[in-house]
């Protein structure tokens, strides 16, 4: 598998502020991968650096191949949706929608008019008199009828609800299924995502925490309760990232080589093992100072339950 | 070059505004002038001249300026690089040009085979774009559009890369350098060599050469500007 996008290095930094420090990743094609990271963390600086509408201070980029600045063979094979996108005001949706048909060579107009329908766009009504939640879908579906081979969503359901987002998720899956192509979706919403991404880059502070396939991730870390010297015990076989206790028992969240033994391991200690949805990985590591550090030093950052 | 004559269709989708907007206007402008002059009921030897042929171009730099801060964005939203983006809006600025110079230079014509739509109204043909030549009264037409197109996009340019800081900094050193000359023009009695230059210049140069060169000057820096400029 080839990889679409090569990023070495990749450094950002505006004034006193570094926004990426020293990131390198590559994404492979036809993949959904999840973006993952709090606010601020450097997530759409670095998907503006790779459609070449920012400017890295240092580092290599190369998407396609190419680098993409100026790069209209590149450009022309993205497409990035993002929450603060905006449109002139003279536009209607309508127009929009005829703006990016002329656009994207891929372009699906039926499948935009049934993604019109479906989220019962007004087709009609000037951009911007749309209220938060329609213009956020009126990027999902160019999005999505763009079939662009390299697509980003970045936070693209803003003012959406639950069943709008579920919608999203579903033809986005749909359409991925039928036409395969490289997706990055940057999102908040890590529990309503985690079936559909199948690699996790996590940054924080302008770091990349976690660049892994999800599948090797789910295993890798688990949450144990029981006694705290049962637990203090299975804690030294990974890196601790999280811990709770109450009285005599503990609920640690340990990051390591987890396979079948371990189970076995924690059942022959007397714990509870289970493996850590992809949102407490997220938050434990986040929020672990330093998520790639021995258990000993995450061990210092222990928590008492409030 | 193709993806640059995406771009100009891509600025036409809404065309009715586009269009509108700046005809509606000076339609406006000119029926208000015609009522006007019309209910005045002067003398026959009264030839009201009117600045009313400004609007169209007053609209037309407002435009530049939103091709920037709105079109913009959203051209490299949809992933157009911004050489494409430029080119894009110098074919639409030259095609917008073109023919709303050949409508006025139409209405024009008309004006006077109609002795001022029957008023003495001058508002199409300006005293001082008389010219004999058609090619030289056509270009007097088509080149402040453009210059005034490319003014805005300079402007607006300077806005998007440097902030409301970059624009009081060129308001600043525009005051500075031109009350500069002025002081010193003054100082060292340049005043009348400054106006025998313009007076000893032809029609044609005052008229298409030197605003020709200055927009030629400003499409180059704002491409320089364009050129990393962040959505």
């Amino acid at each position: 598998m080839s990889a679409v996008v090569s990023v070495t290095d990749l450094t950002k930094r505006y004034q006193g502020v570094t926004a990426l420090d020293r990131v390198s990743f590559s994404l492979a094609e036809h993949r959904i991968h999840g973006l993952l990271g709090r606010n601020g963390a450097g997530k759409t600086t670095l998907m503006q650096i790779l459609t070449a509408q920012n400017f890295a201070t240092s580092g290599e980029v190369s998407v396609f191949g190419q680098h993409p600045y100026e790069n209209e063979q590149v450009l022309s094979r993205i497409s990035f949706i993002k929450e603060s996108q905006t449109y002139p005001s003279n536009l209607r949706v309508t127009h929009v929608l005829r703006a990016a048909r002329l656009v994207y060579s891929d372009w699906d107009e039926e499948f935009a008019q049934r993604l019109v329908d479906v989220f019962q766009l007004p087709l009609g009504r000037n951009v911007r008199k749309l209220s938060r939640g329609m213009l956020s879908t009126l990027g999902i579906v160019v999005g999505l009828a763009s079939r662009a081979p390299l697509t980003f969503f970045d936070e693209p359901y803003l003012g959406l609800d639950a069943v709008a987002r579920q919608l999203f998720y579903d033809h986005l899956l749909a359409d991925y299924t039928e036409h395969p192509r490289t997706i990055v979706l940057s999102t908040h919403l890590i529990d309503e995502v985690s079936d559909l991404i199948e690699h996790v880059l996590l940054i924080d502070q302008g770091r990349l925490l976690l660049d892994v396939e999800a599948e090797a991730l789910r295993g890798q870390v688990v949450t144990v309760s029981g006694p705290v010297a049962a637990v203090d015990e299975f804690a030294r076989t990974g890196s601790e990232l999280h811990r709770a206790s109450l009285g005599g028992t503990a609920r640690a969240t340990v990051r390591g080589d987890f396979g079948p033994a371990a189970h076995d391991r924690a059942r022959s200690l007397g714990l509870d093992l289970e493996a850590s949805s992809l949102q407490d990985i997220v938050v434990r590591l986040t929020t672990s100072h330093n998520g790639r550090a021995a258990g000993s030093a995450a061990a210092a950052d222990k928590e008492a339950v409030r | 070059m193709n993806r640059a004559l995406t771009v100009a269709r891509l600025q036409f989708v809404a065309w009715r505004s586009v269009v509108g907007w700046p005809w509606g206007i000076l339609a406006l402008s000119f029926l208000i002038n015609l009522a006007l002059f019309s209910a005045m009921n002067e003398a026959d030897d009264f030839e009201p001249t009117t600045g009313g042929l400004m609007s169209i171009y007053v609209v037309m730099f407002v435009a530049s300026v939103n091709a920037i801060t709105q079109d913009f964005p959203f051209a490299l939203g949809l992933g157009v690089s911004r050489r494409s983006f430029y080119l894009g809006n110098v074919l639409n600025y030259l095609g917008q040009a073109i023919s709303y110079a050949a409508v006025l230079y139409l209405l024009a014509v008309i004006e006077e085979a109609t002795d001022g739509w029957g008023v003495n109204l001058t508002f199409f043909g300006i005293p001082f774009l008389l010219v004999d030549n058609p090619v030289l009264r056509f270009l007097g037409f088509a080149i402040p559009f453009l210059l005034l197109g490319f003014i805005g996009i300079a402007i607006a340019l300077v806005f998007k890369r440097w902030g409301v800081n970059g624009l009081l900094m060129l308001s600043t050193v525009a005051l500075a350098g031109i009350g500069g000359l002025v002081v010193l023009a003054t100082w060292r009695g340049w005043w009348s060599a400054i106006g025998g230059w313009f007076v000893d210049q032809p029609g044609w140069a005052l008229l298409v050469g030197w605003p020709a060169l200055l927009t030629l000057l400003l499409a180059g820096l704002s491409y320089l500007t364009i050129r990393r400029a962040t959505p």
